[in-house]
């Protein structure tokens, strides 16, 4: 039965849109959800995050760091604008961005439905070879890859 | 994706990484903007005159937002 895993599913979502909402962003992004791992603190993941030092506040300063990084490459300093905090919506984001989409379809396009577990999710997000996430990953200094391998190894573990 | 590790091929990937990033601030910006000029009275067609969008545009993506923070709004 995949019941516990869409309830888990459901709840990374609705923390996702949390994230999403404080960064200012419209939509659910693959950053979101790995914040919205992190936070949920689900033990196989959070053993996972942590063999690489990875917490919700480290992941959170790697995606700022990732941010100003990015920005600095287009010659641009983060700190060159002095505008007030906007107000954030009421309302969560609810549409998935391009990116968390990615991380999902490679999590069910790989695995049985019934055999997902929140290892697999995290996979999903720590197999983007480009983009945001793995970004911030390799300026924290984190092996993504070995990290991929561990979730996997979690999944294995768990399906033997 | 081979030869990720060379620095040639680096620059697409921080490229493109700067224009996500430079989209991401320009919304930022935006959302901080467009309320700094609402609370100081601007209207709705100034402001979509000066982002360069339709009044419709403008007000699609920000009265919701504005109007739970207590701003108070002009219409012209």
């Amino acid at each position: 039965m995949s019941s516990t895993f869409d309830h888990y599913l459901a709840t990374i979502m609705e923390e996702g849109a949390r994230e999403a909402r404080q960064a200012g962003s419209a939509t659910i992004e693959a950053e979101h959800l790995l914040l919205a791992v992190a936070a949920e603190g689900e033990a196989t993941t959070r053993q996972v995050l942590v063999s690489a030092g990875l917490d919700h506040q480290a992941i959170r300063e790697a995606l700022d760091r990732e941010f100003e990084h990015s920005l600095n490459a287009a010659g641009v300093s983060l700190g060159a604008f002095d505008l007030p905090r906007p107000s954030r919506a009421a309302k969560l984001p609810s549409q998935l961005g391009a990116s968390a989409r990615l991380v999902l379809e490679r999590m069910v396009g790989t695995f049985r439905k019934k055999d997902l577990r929140p290892a697999h999710l995290l996979l999903g997000i720590l197999q983007a070879e480009v983009g945001t996430v793995p970004r911030a990953l390799t300026l924290a200094g984190v092996d993504r890859h070995a990290l991929a391998a561990q979730a996997r190894r979690t999944i294995t573990g768990q399906d033997d | 994706m081979s030869g990720v590790e060379n620095s040639a091929s680096r620059e697409p990937a921080d490229a493109l990484a700067a224009v996500a990033a430079l989209r991401r601030l320009a919304d930022q910006l935006e959302d901080a903007a467009v309320e700094q000029a609402m609370r100081e009275g601007w209207n709705w067609p100034q402001v979509a005159e000066a982002l360069g969008v339709t009044r419709q545009a403008v007000h699609k993506k920000h009265a919701k937002r504005l109007i739970e923070a207590g701003v108070e709004l002009r219409r012209r």
